[in-house]
């Protein structure tokens, strides 16, 4: 606890030094300030140490530490640079955004370099616009899911706003607007090759993948129709949809079909099974404002590809089976199967039914750039959830500061009261350039 | 004598007849000057005379706390027509990339990192401070208003105006523009049951060239939030046209190919 403390102390310290620190003065504007250099280059550096409790009697906890001894709590300090770069000359533009990670735990440090996105892109007019590279879609409508990001990596619920790693594709966007109900109509065809040397890790290799979207400005609604084409990954096709009901409530939701969707199931016992069948994934959701600036986002979502209740508490019984056969006779052999199968069980939201909540009230009483909130994620089918409580101060200009504490509960054999952690404090400090 | 009485009497009848049909005309300038003024038609001037119906233009948000303490945004805005705007915030780098579109009643706002844009509100401020989106985002007043009265105030006009909808982000404003340029020199901002929200005070008249001359800076305050104001310093703005399909979502992380 001694570094958390000490990081609180230092954030309070930055944060009452910065009000002392103001100067009345007139307010100018340099025309300089306007001058639109040919290239930029920014981004963020980050620290971000954590510190998490270890449920002991958990299965998850089992399988990672039956062989080590971290006691009752371990830390970790993160620190990450993410550098953006691009170049403009005419209608060509070049961008890059690199992402450097260290991180220091008791599994020891590591340093991590990946360039999330690195792109060329041309427009010859404002209709039409052609990429090529590395770079990220951001398909769907949802806040912590979205099923229809069909050509993306899956991101954090626990930190929807990250940045992910794109995979390599070429892309085009035509654009056309109107007057009447339907004022906006787009056009975007995406193709990913796979290789063992290219978006390896985006699935079966030695296919050209082809996916699209169309989208609709329609009776002021947004909708984009959207589809993967069999190749590297089973096919797949959906919607999504996000409209205002009023001024201050807006809904959204997300619909996708996935065809011959590959599961493989553990049963308590640790035999195994492989399951393929067509699958949905779909999600609805709401945005509320408040006259007081309270924000409630609220989404339910049904994951098709997910495991149901039983099959989930039959893979944590396995896990604690496991580990009780490696206490009585030595032998981790039951562990290490459970652990091969750790990667789809053990993945963010790996359940069927999931209800999000986040309430963020910004600036209470008055009080200028701090923002605290609350995001619940339960799993509507074992009941079992995680509630996140944070504040988060931007009052100093490019300087953004967030403390947040996670608690995660639920009985035994259900998804969150079996994870390894029960209880995470985290401190993150970003400075932007 | 009689003649000249008679004269003296025409003479004196006729005077008091000129000075009557006078003072009708004083009375008659003042009490019903606005008749010859159409409010619908001077409040389109007070928007042209602000801004081109479409153009582009820099201007800085500055946020200043009661200490003095100031947070200000950059941005790059443009605008076509009666519903296409659309701002890009170029400074400061936390905010740098950022963007908001309006499109009719339709607004959303970009943000690089989560790569798509998220429908927000008229009410909502991305910048905080007193400044709601629909100020930065701000469309001619003659598209969201009607005009409810005219009156005359010494050397301005004062123009009551109504929300022509309920998406609209003041139920009612009171607009006072000067005779002369016929540009706006204060605006209230009221609820529908008269509640003051803000007060804008636009200064400091320039000539920014192409014909555009206009405040250059406009303060607000608002009872709401006691002893806080924001502050919006105009630059360089100048008539330019775009194509429609620079206002839509898709166009949205492209905004800063138009600088």
């Amino acid at each position: 606890m001694k570094p958390v403390r000490s990081l609180v102390v230092a954030m309070a310290v930055l944060v009452i030094f910065s009000s002392v620190l103001h100067a009345a003065e007139e307010y100018t504007f340099d025309i300089s300030e306007t001058q639109k250099k040919p290239y930029h280059l920014g981004g963020y550096v980050e620290f971000r140490p954590v510190l998490s409790g270890l449920d002991q009697n958990a299965a998850l906890y089992n399988l990672r530490f039956y062989n080590r001894n971290e006691g009752r709590t371990v830390s970790e300090y993160n620190a990450a640079l993410q550098l953006e770069g691009s170049i403009e000359k005419g209608p060509a533009k070049l961008f890059v955004r690199m992402n450097v990670g260290y991180q220091d735990s008791y599994l020891g440090s590591t340093l991590t370099t990946a360039a999330y996105e690195a792109f060329l892109s041309l427009r010859p007019a404002p209709s039409l616009m052609v990429d090529a590279g590395k770079r990220t879609f951001k398909w769907g409508k949802g806040y912590a899911w979205n099923p229809v990001a069909f050509v993306d990596r899956p991101k954090n619920p626990d930190e929807p706003d990250l940045n992910i790693e794109g995979f390599i594709a070429a892309s085009a966007d035509y654009i056309r607007s109107f007057s009447g109900p339907l004022k906006t109509l787009s056009v975007t065809p995406v193709l990913v090759p796979v290789s063992e040397r290219m978006n390896d890790d985006f699935g079966e290799s030695g296919h050209l993948n082809a996916a699209g979207k169309v989208y609709l400005l329609l009776y002021d609604t947004d909708i984009d129709f959207l589809f993967l084409s069999g190749g590297s990954r089973t096919s797949r096709y959906g919607l999504d949809f996000s409209r205002n009901i009023t001024t201050n409530l807006e809904v959204h939701g997300e619909y996708a079909r996935i065809d011959d969707f590959k599961q493989s199931l553990i049963a308590s016992n640790g035999s195994t099974r492989q399951t393929v069948s067509g699958v949905t994934n779909w999600l609805l959701g709401l945005r509320y404002l408040t006259e007081k600036d309270t924000t409630c986002i609220l989404e339910y979502y049904r994951n098709g590809t997910g495991y149901t209740e039983k099959e989930l508490a039959d893979y944590l019984a396995f896990v604690h089976s496991a580990h009780d056969s490696y206490l009585s006779s030595g032998s981790a052999a039951l562990l290490q199967k459970a652990a091969a199968m750790a990667e789809s069980y053990g993945k963010p939201n790996a359940g069927r039914s999931y209800v999000y909540l986040r309430v963020s009230q910004k600036e209470p009483f008055d009080i200028l750039y701090w923002t605290p909130a609350a995001t619940a994620i339960i799993n509507a089918e074992d009941k079992s959830y995680s509630i996140s409580p944070e504040i988060s101060y931007t009052g100093i200009t490019n300087i953004e500061l967030r403390l947040k504490g996670t608690i995660l509960a639920g009985n035994r054999l259900s998804e969150f009261g079996e994870k390894q952690n029960n209880v995470r404090v985290e401190l993150l400090a970003r400075y932007y350039f | 004598m009689c003649s000249r009485l008679l004269k003296k009497v025409c003479w004196t009848f006729l005077s008091s007849r000129l000075v009557s049909m006078v003072i009708l005309l004083v009375l008659i300038a003042w009490v019903v000057p606005a008749a010859a003024i159409d409010g619908t038609e001077l409040l389109k001037q007070v928007d042209r005379n602000l801004n081109p119906e479409s153009y582009e233009s820099y201007r800085k948000l500055i946020n200043i706390e009661p200490d003095g303490r100031k947070k200000e945004f950059t941005l790059f805005t443009v605008k076509k027509g009666r519903d296409k705007v659309a701002s890009l915030f170029v400074a400061p780098a936390s905010e740098k990339g950022r963007s908001t579109l309006r499109l009719g009643d339709n607004m959303w706002f970009y943000i690089p990192n989560v790569g798509k844009p998220i429908r927000i509100t008229s009410l909502q401020s991305v910048v905080g401070g007193v400044f709601n989106n629909a100020d930065i985002l701000q469309l001619d007043y003659a598209e969201e208003y009607t005009v409810e009265k005219l009156e005359e105030q010494g050397q301005e006009y004062l123009l009551h105006l109504k929300a022509k909808t309920k998406t609209v982000a003041y139920d009612r404003i009171r607009l006072w523009a000067g005779k002369e340029k016929k540009l706006p020199t204060k605006i209230e901002c009221l609820t529908e049951a008269g509640m003051l929200i803000k007060t804008l005070y636009f200064k400091d008249v320039k000539d920014f060239g192409g014909g555009i001359v206009r405040p250059a800076v406009i303060e607000t305050d608002s009872p709401l939030y006691k002893d806080y104001k924001s502050v919006i310093l105009v630059a360089k703005t100048r008539a330019r046209d775009f194509k429609d399909e620079v206002f839509t979502l898709t166009f949205m992380p492209n905004l800063e190919s138009l600088r």
